[in-house]
């Protein structure tokens, strides 16, 4: 009986450090009101976020949540009323989430490219291609010759989507094509892209994860085939920002949701985004409706004046949104 | 070797630590007595609770995060309770994982004691109610394994974490997670090393345990 005592009171204190330890982690947190973003993994990967959402966090004295998974992932949380607001980049997929009245809102905030990667060789000879869909045609061609595969991200991803419009504007339908040299992996971006380079592979990537990896030299094998320095429309990746419904959803933030949507729109929100820079080179490019890039995105000024007016976006910003602060979130 | 940007360890492993350590005594407090009630207990229909609790070994960790998911969904029964995203819908999604593991061996454990001692016991004049109680002390040992082994399947667990924690800096992300997130942005040497760390936490948690057991305090 003596040991069962023992043994009892070992567990007891186990469980009562346990149970402490949840106190101290319930009521040591700090009280600040909450968004909750729901995004892309290419917006958090690429390191975006983690540069301009602080400004936000102060401007507004709350803590910004980032739940970072695939679009489709993403929209569907939101149609479910547990996130505050989304930033995505599907743009078929949002016109079907505003049409079933589940977003307030759908404004453009920034693009990026999408760059066709292949072996540095391209064997496909997509480097002299017209445009995007005459580059998607060769490597269709090549593939069903046998010369080379391709591997599609397959999740029903922003990207993916963008991959299967391609196809079909060639009036090609992807589920006829042979899994011989068209490989559908259901994964995410870097995860296709570590595959192109074991396989010598093309694939259609965001260009902001291409640069990670290959500034970390993970993908040595693999370079940009198709230039979209020519800047090809349709290679566009938009990013639109969308205020999940509170009327829907009554326990939605609407008022912080809505004050980052106008953050992110304003001057100060897409100096902020324009002035990013990763892996040497600006990676997103602020488009909200009306705003006009300032000098330091444009990159054609002399490098002195260059670097002074990229000093400036900042001061902008704070500028821009200490004088019209909108909302200030409640404490609650 | 190139890490995740401000990546705090120890707040990370110790949320690990956390979510594990509370879904294992959660499970094995309802996992215990469910054992020994299915072990002890003769009833009709023994031998299918048990083929199905065995079954139950093998639910795979993101479909018990896609069910608390639903349940804890806004658009869900208990949405309103606000849980989806915080360490307690975590700890609600791995406690589902160690109640069939912890149930089962328990029932194993239960069986062997109860087919040694039955006779001895109930020679001494013991109650029911007595004898169950020694059953279990002698039990014991297989006890403390079954909640071990419950507790190294949640800590390993990454499913269910990433989908109804959603892996949010400083609030739910564990190692697990982060090893996922590592890896998906290409830094696999990183993965690896918060894979040790993974390792050498559990292989401290074990340790600790098999030193309680020695000295007979558990």
């Amino acid at each position: 009986m003596m040991n069962l005592g023992r043994k009892t009171v070992a567990v007891i204190v186990c469980a009562v450090v346990l149970i402490v330890g949840t106190m101290a982690y319930v009521f040591l947190r700090k009280d600040t009101p909450v968004l909750r973003l729901a995004t892309t993994t290419s917006t958090y990967d690429s390191g975006l976020l983690d540069y301009i959402l602080p400004e936000f966090e102060n401007l507004f004295e709350c803590e910004v949540d980032v739940i970072a998974v695939g679009s489709g992932q993403a929209m569907e949380m939101g149609k479910r009323g547990d996130v505050d607001i989304l930033l995505v980049h599907s743009p078929s997929a949002e016109l079907a989430f505003m049409d079933g009245g589940y977003g307030e809102s759908r404004t453009s905030v920034m693009y990026n490219n999408y760059v066709l990667v292949g072996p540095a060789s391209d064997p496909a000879g997509i480097d002299a291609s017209a445009n995007a869909t005459d580059a998607f045609q060769r490597i269709h061609n090549n593939g069903t010759a046998g010369l080379v595969q391709f591997v599609s991200r397959g999740d029903n991803s922003g990207t993916h989507n963008k991959e299967l419009s391609i196809w079909k504007s060639l009036d090609l339908n992807v589920s006829y094509f042979d899994d011989n040299w068209y490989l559908s992996a259901g994964q995410g971006m870097g995860a296709v892209l570590d595959m192109c380079e074991e396989l010598d592979a093309y694939t259609l990537s965001d260009d902001a994860t291409y640069y990670q990896r290959a500034s970390e030299n993970l993908v040595p094998n693999l370079a940009i085939t198709y230039n979209l320095e020519k800047t090809d429309a349709t290679l566009r990746n938009q990013y639109s920002v969308i205020p999940v419904n509170s009327t829907m959803w009554p326990h939605v933030d609407h008022t912080l949701a809505s004050a980052f949507k106008d953050w992110i729109v304003s001057e100060g929100g897409q100096d902020l985004i324009a002035s990013y820079e990763r892996f040497g080179q600006q990676l997103f490019y602020p488009n909200a409706p009306g705003y006009v890039p300032s000098t330091a995105s444009l990159g054609a000024l002399p490098d002195s004046l260059v670097d002074s007016a990229r000093s400036v976006p900042k001061g902008l910003a704070a500028i821009a949104l200490t004088t019209s602060p909108g909302i200030r979130c409640a404490r609650w | 070797m190139v890490g995740t940007t401000g990546l705090d360890l120890i707040e990370v492993t110790l949320l690990s630590l956390y979510v594990s350590g509370m879904a294992t005594i959660l499970g094995s407090a309802i996992g215990i007595p469910l054992g020994a009630l299915i072990g002890l207990k003769e009833f009709g229909g023994k031998g299918a609770v048990k083929t199905v609790t065995y079954t139950l070994y093998g639910f795979p960790p993101v479909l018990s995060g896609l069910f608390v998911y639903y349940l804890f969904s806004r658009a869900g029964p208990f949405g309103s309770l606000g849980v989806l995203f915080t360490p307690t819908a975590m700890i609600i999604a791995e406690t589902f994982l160690v109640i069939p593991l912890v149930t089962g061996i328990t029932i194993t454990s239960v069986v062997e004691v109860d087919k040694n001692i039955k006779d001895t016991v109930r020679a001494m004049g013991a109650s029911s109610r007595q004898s169950t109680l020694t059953i279990m002390r002698e039990a014991w040992v297989g006890l403390v394994m079954a909640c071990m082994i419950g507790f190294g399947r949640v800590i390993a667990e990454v499913g269910a974490a990433y989908l109804v924690g959603g892996n949010i800096d400083g609030k739910t992300k564990v190692l697990t997670t982060a090893i996922m997130l590592e890896t998906r942005m290409g830094h696999f040497e990183w993965a690896m090393a918060l894979g040790a760390v993974l390792l050498f936490v559990a292989l401290a948690v074990f340790f600790f345990l098999r030193l309680l057991q020695e000295k007979e305090l558990l």
